[in-house]
């Protein structure tokens, strides 16, 4: 075999995230103070925006462009000087920051416009009261959605999801969602003077179904390719940035662009790491504030992080078919977050990520959010697989000092990882 | 003191220990009258702050609301005794966690001793969908303790416990409303809601209604009268120290005070409509801070100071109880009164030199706050 060809940034990756800058930049040139622009969380069901051409911005992608620019801390300083803590819920709070900002200019990408309307589900304790401040900014409605939880559920989710979903989310907390979803529509046809049209509904489900159907091919191929062929730094905007577009012709585009980069990469023999010794998976949310924590590892040890959730939830988490286009809509966000978060569904479904991967280490980042954090942990060790939990937060760099974290999992991969990876 | 309040704050009290299968439960969102109906004693269950609580904090990690560690460790402990089925609402997000984990453990260690486990998901944003909803939730708890049990909750049952148990809440109530004349202690209110839980509630009833007649004559208790907002309390501790700091708690917006019996199920006229009647009872039970809007607590608490007479408010939130620090700046601008918040306090204590800044904030002129 061939030595691996080293590879430079996706290019895929690259135009996605000037992509979204051009779209944003647009989203500012037109958008008229007053006008339907929706904030929407990440897991709350965009589609019916995206059906009814009403713009939005998704919360958390905007607290990671914060993180990145190193602005948070000003952000979260808003908060506290307002009275409203800086210590919850920092990954959806930091947009919240934005809305008490005297310089908007100044802000990253230009600022954040402000929403007409913010649509978020109620989860946790503190959630929905950070969208009830939006909600008391002068023309913000917030409409919440009601964040239903299972008292049994089946295990393998991704194989039942795609058709199976009404006995795998159950009957009860679909119906609560379709009956809610039918609210918002009749508030944004009110407030918008916007048409919701059931063809075009389809046709933003079916793109979708597209998408994310070239996700779960893409994933195939990380999964089975070695060396690793493409950065989760890469993977993670191409994925992530189409995924707050779907429902576009764009980005059903973009996800079979990155296919086919990745095909090509794997064809080609490519490698992100020379001398791939030990392949990583990334637990958590993206830690935003310091992408390069992904790299160094691999320059260091030949550690390569082949894993992250955002392709990975891509494949597996969004794909619904069915013959009642609202109600297959409710069965994508039903119990989304369950997916990720709630044994046994996350437990489960990191040990088969892991396994198809082939990884020798997990590293899990542990938020002090409310998270099913043990479960995973306990799976993924019970599955043979060393697993580092790293105790910080994805945007709020106030404890997660760099050198700290380099040294915690730089310790661990010498101590348990590359002794069994070079075996 | 008076003959029913010491019957009530006496730990030993005949009727705490339960003579029938014991139903453990988590959360004041649990429709308890259906525990009642299928034959249990309903017990809440409580955490420690004494005890150690790491092995719950094992599984639920540390940026939980410690109470909810506690009741793990207890419940894995076997501390609350035979529990013959254990019924978790999703009150807040640390009670959900809990039950996760729970389930989690019955599921991968089936060695670890836990009783029959059922979530009741009810929620609470005022809509009809959420009506509906909930409705399906009591009737799933209804034919999960029926399948428990062996026998079908009845209505006739059903109807006797909601009267029963709305004739405890009308008592709380009444022993509430003697809090602004000073007849007893926030410390001692809260302990007379724990025995009303853990006493079956006819026995309940029965004290609280000798309490209420005993308490009328009751000699004044001393104290700036304070209106106390933020976490629930599952232990006197708090409420002992701030009342030796010179406070007198006349009023909470937690369940496990005045709260808990904010709201009644009511006599739905036929028996088919209990069940609804329980759904949209416990939907609308009350603006707790981890489910309610911000402005509902604000509403409620703002209206709580005025009624109760409260010359204060003081926030008291438990580390990480995340919900309650986002109330904070509209309750204490609708409070008209002196407002002191303790942020970020270790379970079951309060910092002495935080509470001392609080108290002489209280004590200032209203128009300092």
């Amino acid at each position: 075999m061939n030595a691996p060809v080293r590879t430079g940034r996706l290019p895929g990756a690259a135009a996605a995230t000037a992509y979204q800058r051009q779209w944003f930049a647009d989203l500012h040139r037109d958008h008229v103070p007053g006008a339907p622009l929706a904030l929407v969380n990440a897991d709350a069901p965009q589609e019916i925006f995206r059906a009814m051409g009403i713009p939005y911005v998704v919360n958390q992608w905007w607290a990671s462009i914060v993180a990145a620019k190193r602005r948070t801390q000003d952000h979260l300083a808003r908060l506290r000087e307002r009275g409203y803590p800086d210590y919850t819920e920092q990954y959806s709070s930091t947009a919240l920051g934005s809305a008490f900002d005297p310089d908007p200019a100044s802000a990253p990408w230009g600022g954040l416009p402000t929403p007409s309307i913010v649509l978020a589900e109620t989860t946790g304790d503190a959630s929905r009261k950070i969208f009830d401040v939006w909600g008391d900014q002068p023309g913000v409605t917030f409409y919440p959605l009601e964040s239903a939880a299972a008292d049994t559920v089946p295990e393998r989710w991704w194989e039942l999801m795609p058709h199976d979903w009404e006995s795998t989310v159950g009957t009860d907390r679909l119906d609560l969602m379709v009956g809610e979803l039918e609210g918002l529509i009749r508030f944004l046809e009110q407030t918008t003077g916007r048409r919701f049209s059931e063809q075009r509904f389809a046709e933003v489900l079916a793109l979708t179904n597209e998408q994310e159907e070239w996700n779960r091919r893409t994933r195939d191929l990380v999964a089975a390719a070695r060396p690793c062929p493409v950065a989760v730094t890469d993977s993670i905007p191409a994925v992530m940035i189409p995924q707050w577009h779907r429902g576009t012709t764009w980005a059903r585009d973009a996800a079979h662009r990155l296919h086919d980069e990745v095909a090509d990469r794997v064809s080609a023999g490519a490698a992100v790491c020379d001398g791939e010794r030990a392949r990583l998976m990334w637990v958590g949310r993206g830690l935003w504030f310091d992408l390069g924590f992904y790299q160094r590892f691999q320059e260091r040890y030949g550690a390569v992080f082949v894993w992250s959730m955002y392709l990975a939830i891509a494949a597996d988490g969004y794909v619904r078919y069915g013959d009642d286009p609202l109600r297959t809509l409710a069965a994508r966000f039903a119990a989304f977050s369950d997916q990720l978060y709630t044994p046994p569904w996350s437990a489960e479904w990191y040990v088969k990520e892991a396994r198809a991967h082939g990884v020798q280490g997990v590293v899990h980042l542990v938020s002090d959010d409310a998270r099913g954090s043990w479960a995973t942990t306990r799976a993924l060790r019970a599955a043979g697989i060393p697993v580092l939990e790293l105790h910080a937060d994805n945007v709020d760099a106030r404890r997660s000092d760099p050198d700290h974290l380099d040294r915690t999992v730089g310790g661990w991969l010498e101590a348990e990882v590359l002794p069994r990876a070079d075996d | 003191m008076s003959a029913a309040l010491a019957a009530l704050l006496d730990p030993a009290l005949p009727g705490r220990t339960p003579d029938r299968p014991v139903a453990g439960y988590v959360g004041a969102d649990v429709p308890v009258e259906l525990l009642t109906a299928a034959g249990y004693h309903p017990r809440r269950l409580s955490g420690s702050p004494h005890e150690d609580a790491s092995a719950g904090r094992r599984y639920l990690g540390g940026g939980l609301d410690p109470v909810a560690c506690s009741v793990l460790t207890r419940l894995l402990a076997g501390s609350y005794g035979p529990l013959d089925v254990l019924v978790v609402s999703r009150d807040c997000e640390a009670s959900l966690r809990l039950f996760y984990v729970l389930r989690e453990l019955r599921r991968v260690e089936p060695s670890v001793a836990l009783p029959p486990l059922h979530l009741v998901d009810v929620l609470h944003l005022p809509h009809r969908t959420t009506t509906r909803y909930v409705l399906a939730k009591v009737r799933g708890l209804r034919a999960w303790l029926a399948e428990r049990s062996g026998r079908p909750v009845g209505d006739d049952a059903l109807a006797a416990a909601v009267v029963a148990h709305d004739r405890v809440r009308a008592l709380l109530r009444a022993t509430g409303e003697l809090r602004p004349r000073r007849r007893l202690t926030g410390t001692e209110f809260l302990g007379v809601v724990d025995a009303a839980t853990a006493l079956l509630p006819d026995r309940a009833a029965e004290l609280l209604g000798a309490l209420v007649a005993e308490l009328a004559d009751r000699d004044p208790r001393s104290g700036l009268p304070v209106h106390l907002t933020g976490s629930a309390h599952d232990c006197p501790d708090v409420y002992a120290a701030v009342e030796a700091g010179g406070l007198l708690v006349v009023g909470e917006d937690h369940d496990r005070g005045d709260l808990l019996a904010a709201t009644d199920v009511g006599d739905p006229g036929d028996p088919a409509g209990l069940e609804l009647a329980l759904a949209e009872r416990y939907q609308h039970n009350g603006p707790a801070a981890p489910r309610a809007s911000i402005a509902e607590r604000a509403a409620h608490t703002a209206a709580r100071v005025r009624s109760r007479d409260a010359a204060g408010l003081l926030g008291y939130v438990r580390e990480h109880d995340d919900g309650p620090p986002w109330d904070w700046a509209a309750q204490r601008a609708a409070a008209g009164v002196p407002a002191a918040l303790l942020e970020r306090q270790p379970y079951g204590r309060v910092d002495p030199d935080a509470l001392d800044r609080a108290v002489r904030a209280l004590r200032a002129p209203a128009v300092a706050a």
